[in-house]
């Protein structure tokens, strides 16, 4: 197994605190969970040292992955189609200096495209499991933290016990940067979405530029051949992820 | 790359309630890589998350970093990497099921030095799950001190931190641990700024 792919110059990374202004609210009205499960207790400060500079890497061991693209929009390779609007997503992972963050695990997870996960602790019974999506998938960055994945457009769903609350479509990721510092998880919302203006996790980053962060960018859409099911017509999106990480002084160029 | 390049980091999420089941039970073993075992003593470590109130939180998901047996991390800023335990994953993942109590498979982490000072054994946790919308992030320990991490944390809350011996939770040759994680109310797990 290769080893590792990492700059030099790590030791001189700085991991400054998450501004809590560009952030999530921890405790958001009318969610009753962020407020039971956010510690009363004030957050103890501490320094950075070896073990929480340093972070998984192995993955390439742990989960056997290796740099390349993901497609969730089959359960299998050999099984058919789920159904929904196919979509790509591309991008890349970098810090706060623009540097890319190369073979960076992403894990991805969605419901399908009726708004129905696979999971035990889904009980939206009313809507369909669809056979051929899973929903679940991981890839690894490539050396400039680019990456790129195919799924189905997830639906939007009901958070059953709330009578109003509908999440709009967005899809999780999870992704293991560098350090145990950088670890990141996230959801990431569609443009133009009108459940994406009553939704209280995207509308929990108050920011109003930070809050655009969460969601996708509109790509080009891209056009298959008549007959051909290995060139397919999909949406496409973008989005960048930036991982907490800078050089206490940056280097010019 | 010019500093008029630098970026505001991406805002943090929430797992919901919906992280894949599958992708904590299959990392839940930190004592094998392939057909490599770990060194070190073995030990189950488990306990409950629970929110305000003592209720019991499910599908929580903790991840685990530490050093090996050896007190050596997996990674190019240990100075001693290239003599990490094959054996052992270093990052592990699990999850609390409904009654609000996880397990995990792991070996207790060797103390090491750092600038002169001795760091005493610790996991490092992060804590994800519904209704967190960021992680929250502690260390577990085993021992009471002096630990230059450790010693910030107020002395009264301070045993929360320390996982406690349970020959209840033995199973063979692994060693019980318990560490519970109370994130809000009496009791408080201390967690640290991020």
């Amino acid at each position: 197994m290769a080893s590792p792919t990492l700059p030099s110059s790590l030791s001189l990374v700085d991991y400054p605190l998450y501004d809590d202004a560009t952030q999530m609210e921890r405790r958001i009205e009318r969610y009753p969970l962020s407020f039971t499960r956010t510690p009363n207790e004030p957050l103890i400060a501490r320094p950075l040292t070896r073990s929480e500079r340093t972070g998984p890497r192995n993955f390439g061991n742990l989960f056997g992955i290796a740099p390349g693209d993901v497609d969730l929009s089959r359960a299998t390779p050999t099984s058919p189609l789920a159904m929904g609007q196919r979509i790509w997503i591309e991008g890349r992972v970098v810090d706060e200096d623009g540097r890319p963050v190369p073979n960076a695990v992403m894990e991805i997870w969605q419901a399908n495209s009726a708004g129905r996960y696979v999971h035990e602790m889904d009980d939206n019974l009313a809507t369909p499991v669809d056979p051929n999506f899973h929903g679940t998938g991981r890839l690894m960055t490539g050396k400039e933290g680019e990456f790129r994945l195919q799924t189905i457009k997830p639906g939007a769903y009901p958070v059953l016990g709330t009578g109003w609350w509908w999440r709009p479509p967005h899809v999780h990721f999870s992704i293991f940067g560098m350090s145990w510092m950088d670890r990141y998880i996230t959801q990431i919302f569609f443009p133009g979405e009108p459940l994406n203006e009553t939704d209280l996790l995207f509308n929990g980053v108050r920011d109003e530029e930070a809050r655009q962060r969460l969601l996708f960018q509109p790509l080009t859409p891209s056009m298959g051949k008549p007959g051909k099911v290995d060139e397919p017509s999909l949406i496409g999106y973008k989005l960048d992820f930036v991982l907490r990480g800078k050089r206490a002084t940056p280097e010019v160029d | 790359m010019a500093a008029a390049n630098r970026s505001r980091v991406s805002p943090f999420g929430t797992t919901g309630p919906y992280f894949p089941i599958e992708w904590s039970d299959d990392s839940s073993d930190l004592t094998h890589v392939g057909s490599a075992t770990a060194t070190g003593q073995h030990i189950l470590l488990a306990g409950s998350v629970v929110e305000a109130g003592g209720k019991p939180t499910r599908n929580t998901i903790l991840e685990f970093w530490q050093p090996d047996a050896n007190g050596i991390f997996r990674h190019p800023l240990d100075p001693r990497a290239a003599e990490a335990d094959p054996g052992f994953a270093g990052w592990g993942r699990t999850r609390t099921m409904a009654n609000g109590i996880y397990r995990l498979r792991t070996v207790i982490p060797g103390g090491y030095e750092e600038n002169g000072v001795m760091r005493l054994p610790h996991i490092n946790v992060m804590v994800v799950g519904i209704g967190l919308t960021r992680r929250l992030v502690t260390t577990l320990f085993f021992g009471e001190g002096p630990d230059p991490v450790l010693d910030l944390v107020p002395k009264a809350r301070r045993a929360r931190l320390v996982a406690k011996r349970d020959a209840s939770l033995d199973d063979g040759a692994a060693q019980g641990y318990r560490f519970d994680v109370v994130m809000q109310g009496e009791g408080e797990t201390p967690f640290f700024a991020d």
